[in-house]
């Protein structure tokens, strides 16, 4: 169909914006014979959940700053004067790097729709708890969570004791959901899972903080409905797509990739595709709506379905984006042999753990660590680094921001970076500086010998959106992204809402993100 | 985890119907299927056995490798001809008629070495071993005929390897390799050949870490082993490694029975091997019930972790006439032992108090200490066992005749509260 024509025809639904669940809409309509028309007023895929090259990266932040109302404000780059970073395309920044547990619908969707062929997983590797020793000379250190009964018999971290209430816990939370074991928490539900814990378990505080770490909490205080979900979620996971690993990261940018994805799909499907178009105005009549697009058409539609981006009224987070050169091998080892190469870390930094100003974090600091394996950036490699005694007595004893200690090593360095971490915490008055602290006790953990270096960093905070679909006659208008650092299913069931409102009920709902494979493809050459 | 299985990376299969288009495939490829396998009957049936018939095989084996007549049509074509023939002096066709219908069926059955090496004929076999009377060109003749067999033969392994990984549990398969591997001793130079058998140890790993529970696997592992520690590959022990291979694998999955029951194997000749004194020997054994402890208090469900802890204690209690880790252990130590892992296991109650093979462990090892100081149980202990059986008969009323047997022969009498 030519561009000129699609003021012509009466779209079944035109859909704006291209982020995570307007494109997934877009994939499960792909195979319908509706008339869709998808359009996204930037001039790049993905919305809140796209991945920028530096480039895109630097235009987002120079926009941002002239419109700091909406979901994502307080944008600022750093970039540091040192060598070491590649051409700005060889970056894909996320701007959503959630994982997605094995178990997740959103991959079920995935397979049944067969839009996973497209995509490039990787697996998510262990979880880690930072652990400021008792001692102040001595270093921190990384600390694995034991989520399966093998890592928990391994670990050498936890008493014979408290190996045994972990058991017991983890026994019940994979049953959790039976008629018996609901009676056992259901007074709970709304209450913080840190005190169910506490009551009924009697953990410890170390146990409590591994426990919560998995639920990815972003407060800490999440309530033990939803913490325990996620953590049978997280358990049942294991393994389920193979040895040692629960969730998976798609490659080239995380969820941006699963937009794109869809959005290829919906195009294949038939769906017209217009980038660098939004809505400047709409008139509504009886049953269609029309719609004046920036780009200067005209359309006329009979549904129109937008992503909402109003702040709700939930947290605010600060993210920490940093390119970094620096060796974090060790944290990408497969835990256990026959599983993957995992490209993603996740290391915790609890409440308590850092300083700053004088005044210990309120919040824990979660690190996504990326390797190079994730595509968001290029390949390291390093060459010799020569540090004097005296360098590395002054990196060591020095309170200074992060990034200014390397000032002085970096005539001596040749990195190119090796890693992108994304440091997320709830926004408060000094959030900005915990994450910057965050990162730096972060790599000192990982290698306390060689000394990090970080090459570009994006800092920004982002608003919860709204959490619940809207329909305004003929206007849907789906919630808006969510903060939630694992993906969040519950986002699923609004895409489904709205596609039903498109292909009424011409079909069934059990053919909801059910196709076949449009050529006959052999399963064995997915080996 | 449970095997994979498939070829899918484990993302679960959704059920395909059929379209026509597909079936209409499915029914030529049956075609082509049946036309192949009868070109392989005819052939065998007129005992042509050339190069041809043998690339044949190859074709229907892909498709089929459970065809186990057309296994033994394989082999006849590399004893025939694709392999060196035996050198003059020993007739050739003395090999051919002892490969009998009757010595191909034992081929074909299950994978033990006694069965295969009825069907080796002998002139073949005194071939490789003589050496004596060999002039120059023989000599070169021999070593060309033992690189030519050495090509077909790890040719021939490669072949079966996409077929195992299809059909990992297929019984045909792995009984051709071993076949293939007796010919690797025989025909090939002892350094060669010990690579080669090496190679097959990893194989057997790789098996095991797609499928930790497959018993064929660690039936063939220790067949390969024993092969490796052979003198016919000059071979020298491996119980070093074997045991570190089992630690691995439980370290990988706690509940490996066979992993628990290899390392419970192989711990008197490993302790011999390293010339063990009674004060490594007491060494070892606490660093097992150690293991062993640390197993059961995060699995106290699982019945392969009991069944090495009893081992264990067996090892305190049942030393006369059986191989044991500390022979030297005096009769206070072995009570001493034993009084403290029955302590140790009473603490797990705190935690775990419905774990079934809790209380049996507890009710047997407090009859093994009676047994081991010849008395009878004392008052304490007679209030336990009742306990513990009383614990039994509520948790696994499946068994109560089981329970009512202990209670009768030990003169206990347990009232069930209701």
């Amino acid at each position: 169909m030519a561009m000129g024509s699609i003021g012509d025809t009466l779209w079944d639904v035109v859909i704006c914006g291209t982020g995570l669940q307007q494109s997934l809409l877009a994939l499960s309509l792909s195979r319908s014979s509706k008339n869709i028309l998808h359009i996204d007023p930037n001039d790049y895929y993905g919305g809140a959940e796209a991945a920028f090259s530096l480039q895109e990266t630097e235009s987002w932040v120079d926009r941002l700053a002239t419109e700091d109302k909406g979901l994502f404000r307080s944008a600022s780059i750093t970039k540091p004067d040192v060598a070491g970073l590649s051409f700005p395309r060889a970056y894909s920044l996320a701007l959503a790097p959630q994982l997605i547990h094995a178990r997740s619908e959103l991959l079920s969707q995935l397979v049944s729709s067969r839009a996973y062929r497209q995509v490039e997983f990787l697996a998510v590797g262990s979880f880690y708890i930072f652990k400021t020793p008792l001692d102040p000379e001595q270093q921190p250190s990384l600390v694995r969570i034991p989520s399966t009964r093998e890592d928990v018999f391994s670990t050498t971290a936890i008493s014979a004791k408290a190996k045994r209430g972990l058991m017991k816990f983890l026994k019940f939370v994979l049953d959790y959901d039976s008629p018996d074991q609901r009676d056992v928490w259901k007074y709970f539900a709304d209450k913080s899972l840190m005190d169910f814990l506490q009551e009924h378990f009697k953990m410890d505080a170390e146990l409590k903080t591994y426990i919560i770490t998995l639920t990815l909490s972003l407060d800490g205080r999440i309530s033990t409905e939803d913490g325990l979900f996620i953590i049978h979620r997280h358990l049942t996971s294991m393994g389920h797509f193979g040895p040692g690993f629960a969730a998976l990261y798609p490659k080239w940018g995380g969820i941006s990739e699963i937009a794109q994805v869809a959005c290829r799909a919906g195009a294949v499907g038939g769906a017209v595709y217009m980038l660098g178009a939004g809505i400047k105005s709409m008139a509504t009549a009886a049953d269609e709506i029309e719609l004046e697009l920036t780009s200067g058409d005209k359309v006329k539609t009979k549904l129109l379905v937008r992503g909402d981006d109003s702040v709700g009224d939930e947290p605010i987070i600060s993210r920490l984006v940093a390119v970094v050169g620096s060796p974090l091998k060790s944290l990408f080892e497969p835990t256990i042999e026959g599983a993957p190469t995992p490209c993603v870390a996740v290391v915790a930094l609890p409440a308590g753990s850092l300083t700053t100003s004088g005044e210990a974090n309120t919040y824990p600091v979660y690190v996504f660590a990326h390797s190079s394996g994730t595509g968001e950036c290029p390949n390291g490699q390093t060459s010799a680094l020569t540090i004097t005694t005296s360098d590395i007595l002054i990196v060591l004893s020095s309170i200074k921001p992060f990034c200014i200690i390397h000032n002085m090593l970096g005539a001596k360095a040749n990195w190119k970076s090796i890693g992108v971490i994304y440091l997320s915490t709830m926004a408060t008055s000094n959030s900005k500086e915990i994450l910057s602290r965050a990162l730096e006790s972060f790599l000192s953990a990982v290698d306390h010998n060689q000394v990090p270096q970080c090459l570009y960093q994006l800092y920004y905070e982002q608003a919860a959106g709204v959490k619940q679909s809207r329909l305004d006659g003929l206007t849907l208008d789906l919630p808006g992204p969510s903060l939630s650092l694992s993906m969040d299913d519950s986002l699923l069931q609004h895409v489904r809402e709205a596609w039903k409102k498109v292909v009424g009920d011409t079909v069934d709902d059990a053919e909801y993100m059910v196709f076949t494979d449009r050529e006959p493809v052999d399963d064995d050459d997915y080996e | 985890m449970a095997d994979q299985g498939g070829s899918n990376h484990g993302i679960a299969r959704t059920s395909r119907t059929r379209t026509e288009e597909q079936r209409q495939k499915d029914l030529e490829r049956i075609k082509d299927y049946r036309a192949l396998e009868d070109q392989v009957r005819a052939h065998a049936a007129k005992s042509d056995y050339s190069p041809d018939v043998f690339a044949l095989t190859s074709k229907l084996l892909r498709l089929n490798p459970e065809y186990y007549t057309v296994w033994n049509v394989r082999r006849r074509c590399l004893i025939s001809g694709l392999l060196s023939k035996p050198s003059p002096g020993s007739s050739p066709s003395k090999a051919l008629p002892t490969s009998s219908p009757t010595a191909t069926t034992t081929t074909s059955s299950a994978v033990s070495s006694s069965s295969l090496s009825t069907e080796t004929p002998p002139a073949l076999e005194s071939q490789t071993t003589g050496k004596s009377g060999t002039t120059a060109e023989e000599g070169q003749q021999k070593q060309q005929d033992q690189q030519n067999d050495q090509q077909i033969l790890q040719k021939e392994l490669h072949f079966t390897i996409p077929l195992l990984l299809e059909s990992p549990k297929c019984y045909w398969i792995w009984s051709y390799r071993l076949w293939i591997l007796k010919q690797v001793i025989e025909r090939l130079p002892v350094p060669v050949a010990r690579k080669i058998w090496e190679e097959e140890l990893g194989l057997t790993s790789k098996m095991l870490l797609r499928d930790q529970r497959n018993f064929h696997a660690w039936g063939y592992r220790r067949h390969v082993v024993e092969q490796l520690e052979s003198p016919e590959l000059e071979g020298k022990s491996l119980v070093e490694s074997e045991f570190e291979f089992t630690t691995k694998k439980i370290e990988q999955n706690l509940s490996n029975f066979s992993a628990w029951h290899s390392r419970s194997k192989l711990i008197p000749r490993l302790l011999d091997e390293r010339n063990a004194d009674d004060e490594a020997r007491k060494a070892f054994f606490e660093e097992e019930l150690g293991k062993i402890g640390e197993a059961i208090n995060v699995g106290p469900d699982d019945q392969s972790l009991w069944y090495y802890h009893q081992f264990l204690m067996l090892n305190l209690v049942n030393f006369v006439g059986h191989p044991t880790i500390t022979p030297a252990f005096t009769q206070e130590e072995r009570v001493t032992y034993l009084r403290r892992e029955i302590e140790g296991i009473q603490e797990l109650l705190e935690d775990y108090d419905d774990a079934k093979l809790i209380y049996e462990a507890l009710f047997d090892y407090t009859l093994y200490l009676c047994q081991l100081q010849e008395r009878k149980p004392n008052e304490q202990e007679v209030k336990d066992l009742k306990g513990w059986l009383g614990s039994l008969k509520k948790l696994d009323p499946m068994r109560s005749g089981r329970w009512a047997d202990l209670e009768r022969d030990l003169g206990l009498r347990v009232t069930m509260e209701v």
